[in-house]
């Protein structure tokens, strides 16, 4: 046992220096991690806001331009144009300058001035369905808001009193995420992701370059068991990607205001076997991998993509299909998603979350064992 | 050193056979080698001596056939045969990025070398080898005699009673090649038993035994004694202006076994009867003024390139 516990030791330290050395690896796997965040965390925001707007008002009159205001005050549509004709919205739509049009015709403000109905078109630009559905939404909830100041506008003038006439009005909430900020959605499950990224594409290269180097003769003439060379080979890597781990919550909670609502115990737990699952992964890449080259890409192919696009990160996994929902079983990241999710969001704990972090376990053990068994099999041949 | 019982040889391989996919690497081959012995397996690329070693340094297994190293099998019992060996491959197989002394240390303590052990026999292996100085530069920036040494002196860390290197010269240059050789002449006397793997003929003279190796078997073997006698004739050196046709005129002559080009010598194996110099001055005489003949002594070179030409009918049947 001790004997073990020294070569296992040996391989750490030695595993240490390779890392402490290579400055690029180093940077990669300390700043990756940070860039990765706030580019994910910016880029795949789903949330729509200051969408480029254009305005055509061929009213030009106090009323037309009072609606105009509207779309102004709200943080969702932005003002950047106003036009004269129809065809500057072509025009605007093709160089992106605008992908929202408001068309005010003539007569808007005698029309409502009469009491009557008034009609605006609002043209969407349809090429970004996302943003598109949200556009339209947003256009209509703000023509009803202001319908309804009109019309109270339009009693009062009147000498009406409508607030004792009953109205059913619908109040909506969200849980969790009030805002319904994806941002704040995406972070905890991005996580996961650079966990992923960083475990699996670096111990995947690790057992491959021992091979390289010819080192591996050298372990196999020693008393070293391939257990102990993994178990070596995954403690520093486990080190550094709880840093990992550590500075992505810090980020999300500090700079994206992602709330921590559950015990931090249960998300250390459960990024431990996380990293683990991963690193054992990224082992058996490393065991079957013929060079580093396809290691690299076989990290890629089932790490990366299999984590951001079948986790439930990226796509609900109860609306992707049946067969993507069971291959989404056999990678761990879907588990540690929800466990990210419950813990920061719904402030979920061992009570709720003991499936995932079961399976998370067993799948942690499993992939080390068989790593060691392939790896074994490999070399002597 | 661990005490060896008299009478047990370091190496005994029966039958060994391995493959690489149709390619036969390795055929039904036995090998005895006595301990103490510095034995060199010599032969050209691809004859088999990589492979023969890598199966006995346990790290390869054999598709068939059986090899024990200090009676323990290097199959079944490799845990009792990897105390005692010191396997050294082709390649330079150490870690780049880590120092001459980082290297030693490493792979020492995966060995079980203990602490104390470890850096006294660092520091002595390292003195005696002429890396001291070198100690804590990385391993890649060193030159190619001294990747070399470091790879015997890790090779050497845990003190084995056999030493199964592979090539360690290769690539190295003349005065480094010296050098490793006075290091395992010095081993050799400590009592350790060596095999070694060398392309290079003149390293043969400086091994107690040898094996010609060739096509996945082996064709010669004995002391370099035994091997020299088995060439018939004596060898002559022929200087002269015009070499190529010199040594066209001398292959037509009687008595002459054979002759190749030697630099700008024609080198003569002659096993006529008649005293070969003054044969030979005859024989060419008048072509060239120049001409000078003179006795030299049978190298391994001449050996191999003759026992190549001459070998046994059997060993040429079943070797293509």
């Amino acid at each position: 046992m001790k004997a073990s516990l020294t070569r296992i030791g040996a391989v750490t330290n030695k595993e240490f220096k390779h890392l402490l050395r290579d400055v690029r690896t180093l940077a990669a796997v300390v700043l990756l991690p940070v860039i990765q965040l706030l580019l994910f965390a910016y880029a795949i925001s789903f949330d729509v806001d200051n969408v480029p707007t254009m305005v055509i008002d061929y009213d030009k009159t106090p009323a037309s331009s009072e609606y105009v205001r509207a779309y102004d005050a709200s943080t969702f549509f932005k003002v950047v144009a106003h036009g004269d004709t129809l065809n500057q919205v072509d025009t605007a739509f093709d160089a992106n300058t605008a992908r929202v049009a408001v068309v005010i015709p003539a007569g808007f403000g005698e029309t409502i001035a009469a009491g009557d109905k008034a009609q605006v078109a609002v043209l969407i630009d349809g090429s970004e369905p996302n943003s598109a559905k949200i556009s339209q939404a947003y256009s209509v909830a703000l023509n009803q808001l202001y319908d309804q100041s009109m019309t109270k506008s339009w009693a009062a003038s009147q000498g009406l009193d409508l607030s004792g006439i009953g109205a059913l009005e619908p109040r909506v909430r969200t849980w969790y995420n009030p805002e319904r900020n994806s941002t704040i959605f995406l972070i905890p499950g991005l996580m996961a992701v650079i966990i992923a990224i960083v475990t699996v594409q670096q111990t995947a290269v690790t057992l491959v370059r021992e091979r390289a180097l010819g080192t591996e003769e050298q372990l196999l003439v020693s008393p070293m068991r391939r257990t102990e060379l993994m178990v070596g080979k995954l403690l520093p890597w486990t080190l550094i990607a709880f840093i990992d781990v550590v500075l992505v919550i810090l980020l999300g909670m500090a700079v994206f205001g992602v709330p921590l609502r559950g015990t931090p115990l249960v998300l250390a737990l459960g990024s431990a076997l996380f990293v683990f699952a991963s690193l054992g992964m990224g082992l058996l890449i490393s065991a079957v991998a013929p060079s580093a080259e396809t290691a690299n890409i076989m990290a890629l192919m089932i790490a990366f993509l299999p984590s951001f696009l079948l986790s439930g990160l990226a796509f609900p996994l109860d609306q992707i299909p049946v067969v993507l929902q069971w291959i989404s079983g056999i990678f761990p990241a879907r588990y540690m998603v929800t466990i990210a999710r419950g813990v920061f969001l719904k402030g979920s704990g061992f009570a709720e979350l003991w499936p995932e972090l079961l399976t998370l376990a067993g799948y942690a053990l499993v992939m080390v064992l068989v790593a060691a068994r392939l790896y074994g099999r490999k070399a002597r041949a | 050193m661990q005490s060896t019982s008299p009478g047990t040889s370091a190496i005994s391989a029966r039958g060994l056979h391995k493959s690489f996919g149709a390619t036969e690497a390795v055929i039904d081959l036995d090998l005895d080698v006595a301990t103490g012995a510095v034995y060199g397996l010599l032969g050209p690329d691809g004859a088999g001596k990589s492979t023969l070693i890598r199966m006995i340094a346990t790290v390869l297994a054999p598709d068939a056939g059986a090899a024990e190293v200090f009676g323990h099998s290097v199959t079944d019992q490799r845990g009792k045969v990897t105390p005692r060996i010191g396997y050294m491959s082709q390649r330079f197989s150490m870690y780049p990025d880590l120092s001459v002394a980082e290297n030693l240390e490493f792979f020492a303590t995966v060995r079980g070398v203990g602490r104390a052990d470890r850096n006294s026999r660092a520091k002595s292996l390292l003195e005696s080898m002429g890396l001291a100085e070198f100690a804590d530069r990385q391993a890649q920036h060193l030159s190619g005699g001294m990747k070399q040494k470091l790879m015997l002196a890790s090779t050497l860390m845990h003190s084995p009673d056999l030493l199964l290197l592979d090539e360690p010269t290769t690539g190295v240059d003349p005065v480094s090649r010296r050098e490793f050789w006075r290091i395992l002449a010095s081993l050799h006397r400590e009592g350790r038993t060596v095999l070694v793997a060398t392309p290079y003929m003149d390293e043969a003279e400086r091994c107690t035994h040898i094996a010609f190796l060739d096509r996945g078997r082996i064709r010669q073997s004995g002391t370099p004694e035994q091997i020299k006698a088995r060439v018939p004739g004596r060898l002559l050196e022929v200087a002269s202006a015009e070499p190529r046709r010199t040594l066209a005129a001398v292959i037509a002559l009687p008595g002459v076994d054979s002759a190749h080009l030697f630099g700008d010598l024609v080198r003569v194996l002659w096993t006529g009867a008649a005293d070969p110099i003054e044969a030979l001055i005859a024989g060419l005489g008048g072509t060239d003024a120049s001409l000078t003949v003179r006795a030299a002594n049978i190298d391994m070179e001449t050996v191999f390139a003759y026992l190549a030409e001459n070998a046994p009918a059997d060993a040429a049947a079943v070797g293509s």
